[in-house]
């Protein structure tokens, strides 16, 4: 499975020429990843997972090499010149506090929350909206997600 | 007159103090996110799209002042999520207007007619309502219809009261230049100090990623829609920004100009992109790579840029660096008309978005078929 791209964006070389005359931008794809448990026998591996643990718009567990797991929602990555010195920090689903854990003690990675943008398209939305309007109901609209 | 000359002695004051010492880089504007919760759910957001233990977070009152005295910048701009859901918001403005900075709390104003109470009027609080157009722009650009009666009504409530009140619009590929034009003669007959636009900027994050201007549609719907301008059309915005949407002047964008703070801490490198986070600013200032951001650092994400975020700070920053800038400032505010016989012309057309999505067409035809429908029925 793969995860996160930017497919439909320009490369970096033409983008800065290109930019001015873009007619609309171009966006980013995105590949559905929820509920994938990336495989990380290689450090390249691990650092490509945790770039998309990074972009992923919802939790993910972590297993630590002692076997701690913890589930939390990734909100930044700094990467250092070694896996010791590479850290991802999370905000755990359970606390307020921020993690910071360092590449090389995790085991295993798994995108085990929704995915919290997908399926909610304007397309959606734009059907949504006709079909109400012919219908001519009042006040219809898309929902914020319930936080229960 | 757009905004107050005390606001403008401020930020010219602050602008100027750090040109005399030098500082090639300084904030203008705080954009202070106490909370991404929302009581909407615009398909082109990329500011929500949490789980739900992060959509419930709050920053307290002394993280948000802590974070104002750490920036220093003398302009707070508070959106979100809706900061009006935020339990403490009064707290928090309260303790802003004790500091002295100038506030923009940007909200949908669904809430703001039930919660104005909780404010009392002042020079340095300016509620800036998020209305993309006329109602039915409005209500479908934020996926909710009769959200443009319930913000109006928030408006209307504010501007009564004796608020400061703006408008700050976001315009998406399929805008009619016609209907915001339309739009500004329904805000300044309602009483709003001033009108603020900017073009939508595709998020990462965002579940809708086809609707987005790029920079060459941009100016040219820009200079459609602010050339030509009605005397009585008011802008808070500084007026060589608006020249930049227009395609009249060209800008490197100010990703600093304009640093975020929220619960994750100070994003890196500016309000629209999340390339992680400093822990202070200090940190988002000295150790951020800005050389990476902005459209002419080829940056893909910032291809289609244009937005206050970038370069509202690049035209403050010409308007009191260079004459030139001074002397373009004070002619676009004294001599605003920009007269322009093609931009007059673009007026005149049919819109073609890119997508082939025209709103308001696609709504008259749904009404209309809705009526014969109903003609038929009854027939």
């Amino acid at each position: 499975m793969s995860g996160t791209t930017s497919a439909d964006r320009p490369t970096q070389g033409n983008a800065a020429s290109n930019a001015d005359t873009l007619e609309v931008a171009p966006g980013a794809a995105r590949a559905q990843i929820e509920g994938w448990a990336p495989e990380l026998a290689t450090p390249d591996e691990l650092r490509a997972a945790l770039d998309q643990a990074f972009d992923y718009r919802g939790d993910v567990t972590i297993t630590r090499k002692d076997g701690t797991k913890i589930e939390g929602f990734v909100f930044d990555r700094r990467k250092g010149a070694s896996l010791e010195q590479s850290f991802v920090k999370l905000m755990p689903k359970d606390s307020d506090e921020k993690l910071a854990i360092a590449y090389a003690d995790i085991a295993a990675l798994a995108f085990t929350g929704r995915d919290t943008a997908a399926g909610k398209s304007w397309e959606a939305w734009v059907r949504k909206y006709w079909e109400k309007r012919a219908a001519g109901e009042k006040g219809f609209g898309l929902q914020p997600d319930s936080l229960e | 007159m757009g905004v107050p000359v005390s606001q403008m002695w401020t930020v010219a004051s602050y602008v100027i103090g750090h040109k005399i010492k030098g500082r090639k880089r300084y904030p203008l504007v705080l954009m202070l996110e106490p909370l991404f919760r929302c009581n909407l759910a615009c398909a082109g957001c990329g500011k929500i799209q949490y789980p739900a233990h992060v959509l419930k977070k709050n920053l307290s009152p002394e993280e948000c002042f802590r974070a104002v005295e750490e920036c220093g910048a003398p302009m707070v701009s508070i959106p979100g999520g809706e900061p009006l859901m935020h339990p403490q918001i009064d707290k928090i403005v309260e303790g802003l207007v004790a500091r002295k900075k100038y506030i923009y709390l940007c909200t949908n104003a669904l809430l703001l007619k039930e919660k104005i109470a909780l404010f009392k009027p002042s020079k340095y609080l300016t509620f800036s309502v998020h209305v993309d157009g006329q109602r039915e722009h409005h209500d479908f650009s934020v996926c909710r219809e009769g959200g443009f009666d319930q913000a109006l009504e928030g408006v209307k409530e504010a501007v009564k009261r004796g608020f400061r009140v703006t408008t700050n619009t976001t315009l998406f590929d399929g805008a009619d230049p016609n209907s915001v034009r339309a739009f500004f003669d329904e805000m300044m007959e309602i009483g709003v100090e001033g009108m603020m636009l900017s073009p939508g900027y595709s998020y990462d994050k965002a579940p809708d990623q086809q609707h987005f201007l790029g920079r060459a549609r941009t100016r040219r719907l820009f200079s459609a829609i602010l050339s030509n301008r009605k005397a009585n059309w008011v802008f808070n915005q500084s007026p060589l920004f608006l020249e930049f949407l227009m395609g009249k002047r060209t800008y490197a964008c100010t990703p600093w100009g304009m640093p975020t703070y929220n619960i994750f801490g100070w994003q890196k490198p500016c309000y629209l992109l999340q390339d992680g986070y400093a822990e202070t600013f200090a940190e988002l200032m000295e150790a951020t790579e800005w050389q990476n951001y902005g459209t002419e650092s080829g940056n893909p994400k910032c291809a289609n840029c244009m937005v206050h975020s970038g370069y509202e700070a690049s035209a403050v920053n010409d308007t009191f660096g260079s004459l030139s800038g001074f002397i373009g400032t004070v002619r676009a505010t004294f001599s605003n008309r920009y007269e322009d016989a093609t931009a007059l012309e673009t007026l005149r057309e049919p819109v073609r978005p890119v997508h082939g999505f025209v709103p308001m067409e696609q709504i008259q035809n749904a009404a209309s078929h809705h009526a014969t429908s109903q003609q038929e029925t009854r027939a």
